[in-house]
């Protein structure tokens, strides 16, 4: 791997030509890419973003921002994972081994683990997961103990789950059609957990996935008064500010407008208004 | 050594190569990726008296060798831009030029007021895309007596450069120049964003909130060379070529069709040290074909000729 502009300084964020060292297809058009990357891997936070060009060509033209999946780094690699939903993502599916990716980051505001939260619960709504198997790590890490409920519409969709399985962390599953696990949405099984739950000051909730789903992430978050960080997915350009492409609307009177880039991914719930 | 120099009236740049308004921040969000001051200039987002919000999103969506964005002209405000934004742009040494938006000529004038008093500004560029709010919504360069008027006011209350950026989506854009120089700017720079508009066809709803929105990128490099060109040819005032500008050949074609300085701008979100390869590019040019200044490329397109035996 090699820093594709000599003038950047080093120690901070930057943009890298990285080798491809692996690409998995999972299923129903859902696929990981690792990258060799040691500079972003030393660097990155669960809950950051890298911004992706994977062609020299006019179109598609723009990067495509991904959430960091996981993170070794002692063999200085990232991960990513993304559905296709477009040409970009669609582009990426093609790539293989040995291919050289451009990658800018690490970029955003991660997760924020709340000193005195014992208890963190992991909450996905489909892809909403590509940020948690590295905010796991570090929470088993740091010796929390962990509880994570992912969802999705159907068992195919249900991916990562194999990155939960250390630290004997509770892992419960959720699909619409109930071809997996609990039959309905992911914050079913959770508000069953939460019900139960004596000491709820000692939670804190970690949410992504679709707009919907936030949603509805913040009202349980509000009615149970639990700590809740919801991590966003906005159409961007640049990934760090310049281009004002990325706006989430502030809860206070939804006038004011914070970038999902640089304010975020990640958001205490009740700080922004969603929309749609 | 090649000569990098540009000069647009009285201001003097190290190199042509300067990043677009809206393109590049307030220029500290990329501090940390490359050296800045290797830049010849940096041009500010648009700067209005008030602190504006912008649109509600969605605000940018990408399209054929482009992308479409209505941001709604976001930004800090002059107070704030002065206190917060200027110390860093003042400590660089590359030029600054602050871009102004206003809703009425008033407006203009009064941002330029607020920023006279500050150093470190080397020019100001106006930015006459903004819709006029006492002429229903026209931009202020779709009418060659508004760009003059306007340019007239601001040319009153300053003695630094005066730039005028020029909307495409007109008839003639060589009419609005010499609209702008007979106001007295010192130079203008085209071309801002072509209107453009996409349809989600499920929704049918357009993929930008305000509807219409500014096209960027490689697919608007033809219409703006030829704007520049045209320009070049009808009227006697400095040229910035701005428009899908990716790589130093892109600058090169800027600069033969009679460009002195160019701007890179969408090619930022993709790779902010574009310019960087861009001014590396535009050198090597010059060093290959034995020229020792690159402002003698400067409107140096050369017809064809029926009787013409050179390459």
């Amino acid at each position: 791997m090699q820093k594709s502009n000599e003038a950047s300084p080093a120690g901070s964020r930057g943009i890298f030509d990285c080798r491809v060292l692996s690409i998995t297809h999972f299923s129903n058009q859902i696929y990981s890419l690792r990258l060799s990357c040691p500079d972003i891997a030393q660097k990155a936070e669960p809950g950051q973003f890298v911004n992706l060009k994977v062609n020299q060509d006019l179109f598609p033209i723009l990067r495509r921002p991904f959430s960091i999946s996981q993170v070794n780094q002692s063999d200085g690699w990232i991960e990513v994972v993304w559905k296709i939903v477009g040409v970009g993502t669609e582009l990426m599916s093609r790539l293989r081994t040995g291919q050289v990716v451009s990658v800018l980051g690490p970029l955003g505001n991660g997760f924020t683990i709340d000193p005195d939260a014992e208890n963190a619960v992991l909450v996905a709504g489909g892809l909403g997961v590509a940020p948690f198997p590295y905010l796991f790590e570090r929470l088993v890490a740091m010796h929390r103990r962990v509880r994570v409920f992912l969802g999705a519409r159907t068992g195919s969709e249900l991916v990562l789950t194999q990155g939960f399985s250390r630290g004997n962390a509770d892992v419960e599953l959720a699909t619409e059609d109930g071809s997996v696990g609990f039959r309905g949405l992911v914050t079913g099984p959770l508000v069953t957990f939460l019900d139960k739950t004596e000491h709820l000051d000692s939670v804190q909730l970690f949410a992504c996935g679709p707009t919907p789903f936030l949603n509805a992430m913040c009202e349980i978050a509000k009615k149970y008064q639990v700590k809740c960080q919801i991590s966003l997915e906005t159409t961007m350009a640049c990934g760090f500010g310049i281009c004002v492409g990325c706006p989430v609307r502030t809860a206070d009177n939804g006038k004011r407008f914070m970038l999902t880039c640089v304010d975020g991914p990640v958001f205490e719930a009740g700080k922004v208004a969603l929309h749609g | 050594m090649v000569d990098l120099s540009a000069k647009i009236g009285d201001l003097v740049l190290q190199n042509p190569v300067m990043v677009a308004s809206g393109t590049f921040g307030y220029a500290s969000e990329s501090a940390d990726l490359f050296d800045l001051n290797q830049l010849g200039g940096i041009v500010t987002k648009s700067i209005s008296l008030n602190p504006r919000a912008g649109n509600p999103p969605p605000r940018i969506f990408e399209v054929a060798a482009g992308m479409l964005n209505s941001i709604g002209l976001a930004n800090v405000g002059v107070e704030a831009f002065i206190a917060e934004k200027l110390p860093f742009l003042r400590s660089l040494q590359t030029r600054i030029i602050v871009n102004i938006a206003g809703g009425t000529a008033e407006e203009f004038v009064r941002v330029v007021e607020h920023l006279e008093d500050e150093s470190g500004i080397a020019a100001y560029e106006l930015n006459y895309s903004c819709p006029n709010v006492r002429e229903g919504g026209l931009e202020f360069s779709q009418d060659p007596s508004v760009t003059q008027k306007v340019t007239a006011q601001v040319r009153r209350v300053t003695g630094r450069p005066v730039i005028a950026k020029l909307t495409p989506n007109v008839t003639r854009v060589s009419t609005i120049a010499r609209a702008a120089r007979d106001g007295g700017a010192d130079a203008v720079s085209l071309i801002n964003t072509l209107v453009g508009l996409a349809i989600d066809t499920e929704t049918r709803r357009p993929r930008i909130y305000a509807g219409k929105a500014g096209y960027s990128g490689p697919a608007i490099k033809p219409v703006a060379l030829a704007k520049v060109f045209e320009v070049a040819q009808e009227v006697d005032i400095p040229i910035i070529g701005i428009g899908g500008i990716f790589s130093s050949n892109d600058a090169l074609e800027f600069l033969i069709a009679g460009a002195s300085v160019i701007q890179i701008g969408t090619a930022n979100f993709v790779d902010p040290t574009t310019g960087i390869r861009v001014i590396k590019g535009i050198e090597r040019y010059c060093a290959e074909h034995e020229l020792p200044a690159c402002a003698e490329l400067v409107g140096s397109l050369r017809p064809w000729c029926d009787n013409d035996t050179s390459s």
